[in-house]
């Protein structure tokens, strides 16, 4: 049931910016997509009507970027089977536990884990962002095992100033970043209330870049919002309105984390029936919320 | 019979292990850690700073504590870093002097482990994650804090380093850690239902520091699974006086560590 309702564009045209979940997924992500990061960390800010959409079409994912660390974002797009590698330094629930299908596909060598750390995943973002082609760590990270586990990503090299070893992280560069906002503007400039979290640096560092919000307001409304909580709308390919669009996950300056529905979904999510049982439920239906 | 819980005593050992003036930073799970913050900053350390994880926050006003680290009603703060900056200074190594710290593993040389147990590429545990463990050499001192003292937690050697302890011990502690200069102290203090650790200076191992009270030598033992060097009647851990008890329930007014684990 592929559909390809209208086209989301890049750049400054004035409108057209506001989409509908299911036409910023199809003008933007495609079919698959290559490098896909999403935003919130822990159960905050998980831009989760967007990421249903992509469960709903299918969309294959070569590989996703997490925050530092992900939670319901990540669990469900790897339960769904769509993720073929996985670049995180954290995929968890915090107080509540583990995630079941992460766990479930690592343990089962379903997926591919790229563990990072969160100075990789920061400064990465960071090299992305300012079209460095990557990052030095600072010393002493090589003491972990982390970066021996993922030489795709990490190099040891000699410091050319000091002669000393190095570390360096390869810049991410997504092709798409999906991340939530509590406000945009019909242009797409987007407020993130509360903590921004590495979500500003994730849609610095990404070609296309969907926002989610709770509700769309008038561009005088963003006029003197705190410098760094605002994206502006050039770096925004596509807003989607998803009011309550992160449940169960919270939405800051707006609503808490739903603590029983994510048990819930934990309690669900401990096989891959129950998994599947709760996709049914909880993504097949609400389609008609997101539009 | 007690009339406190035993992370209470937990809260209560940390926060007594943090002095006046100090900046600490913490992770996930934190609500132990913001107690023992905010409790130390109530009483005996009024110049304590701390980061609360990935929300940013810098000397959140509690009451309540909330249980997720990101959670926005930390906001209400001295002052707020986006977590791009606490990433960055992390980094330099001269501005955190305590690093909170938990794991699935925790060894005899305190290296903790959040990656996975048994081998990386075919788990029997895949963990979530080490997050900023790496970073943990890179503070001044690290307190690891857990609620599972039991022998899969406390290992001779973890499976995967996620946050750097004493490496392999003396010598390679020597030669790329703090021999290198290149590092803080290392571990300083391990908290657990059971006792608090330490390390010895000169083996770099584990030792029991204090058990809590109504526990035994022995029952820490088994719980163990490296062997603790340990005094044969070693000293209780103090309960919490009424005046931390009465300054750590108004911080924790929903009762987090009042609920039973």
């Amino acid at each position: 049931m592929r559909r390809r309702a209208g086209r989301a564009s890049r750049g400054g045209a004035l409108t057209g910016k506001l989409v509908s979940a299911e036409a910023a997924v199809a003008g933007l992500v495609g079919d698959r997509c290559e490098v896909l990061a999403i935003g919130g960390m822990h159960l905050h800010n998980n831009p989760m009507a967007v990421i249903y959409e992509l469960i709903r079409e299918e969309i294959r994912i070569k590989r996703l970027v997490t925050s530092p660390s992900a939670a319901l974002n990540a669990d469900v797009l790897i339960g769904a089977g769509l993720v073929d590698r996985v670049s995180t330094s954290y995929v968890g629930f915090e107080h509540l536990g583990l995630a079941p299908c992460f766990r479930r596909a690592a343990e089962a060598g379903t997926i591919e884990v790229e563990s990072l750390d969160e100075a990789a995943i920061t400064h990465g973002l960071h090299a992305g962002a300012s079209g460095s082609p990557f990052a030095a760590l600072p010393r002493g990270l090589e003491l972990s095992d982390v970066w021996r586990s993922s030489p795709g990503s990490y190099r040891m090299v000699v410091d050319p100033f000091t002669e000393q070893p190095a570390l360096l992280i390869r810049a991410i560069r997504p092709d798409v970043a999906i991340i939530h906002a509590a406000e945009a503007d019909e242009r797409g400039t987007a407020w993130l209330a509360g903590a921004p979290f590495t979500d500003r640096l994730m849609a610095m560092a990404a070609t296309k870049v969907i926002v989610q919000v709770e509700r769309m307001v008038s561009t005088a409304t963003m006029a003197g919002k705190p410098a760094g909580s605002t994206i502006p709308g050039f770096l925004v390919s596509a807003v989607v309105e998803a009011p309550g669009g992160c449940r169960p996950t919270a939405s800051h300056g707006n609503y808490a984390f739903d603590e029983p529905a994510v048990r819930d979904y934990l309690r669900a999510a401990r096989t891959a029936e129950g998994f599947a049982a709760w996709l049914a439920q909880s993504v097949a239906a609400p389609r008609a919320i997101n539009r | 019979m007690s009339d406190y819980t035993t992370q209470e005593l937990m809260a209560v050992v940390m926060s007594r292990h943090l002095a006046d003036g100090e900046v600490a930073i913490m992770g996930a799970v934190s609500a132990l850690p913001l107690a023992a913050c905010g409790l130390a900053q109530a009483s005996h350390a009024p110049g304590l700073w701390y980061v609360a994880g990935g929300s940013g926050a810098v000397n959140p006003h509690l009451a309540p504590i909330p249980e997720s680290s990101c959670d926005e009603r930390l906001l209400d703060a001295d002052a707020a870093l986006p977590l791009p900056d606490v990433v960055m200074l992390e980094g330099r190594g001269d501005v955190f002097d305590v690093f909170f710290a938990g794991g699935l593993q925790i060894d005899a040389h305190g290296n903790t482990n959040l990656e996975a147990v048994g081998d990386l590429a075919h788990p029997r545990l895949r963990g979530p994650g080490g997050v900023g463990l790496p970073f943990l050499p890179l503070a001044g001192r690290v307190v690891i804090y857990t609620m599972s003292h039991d022998t899969r937690t406390f290992v001779e050697k973890v499976d995967f380093v996620s946050g750097p302890g004493f490496l392999s011990g003396p010598q390679e502690w020597q030669e790329k850690g703090r021999g290198n200069r290149r590092t803080g102290k290392g571990p300083a203090l391990v908290v657990t239902p059971l006792c608090a650790l330490d390390f010895d200076p000169v083996s770099l191992r584990a030792r029991l520091l204090t058990v809590h009270p109504g526990v035994s030598v022995q029952q820490v033992r088994e719980a163990t699974g490296f062997e603790l060097f340990a005094a044969e009647r070693p000293e209780v851990t103090e309960p919490p006086t009424p005046a931390e008890l009465e300054i750590l329930r108004r911080i924790d007014s929903d009762g987090l560590l009042r609920r039973v684990a």
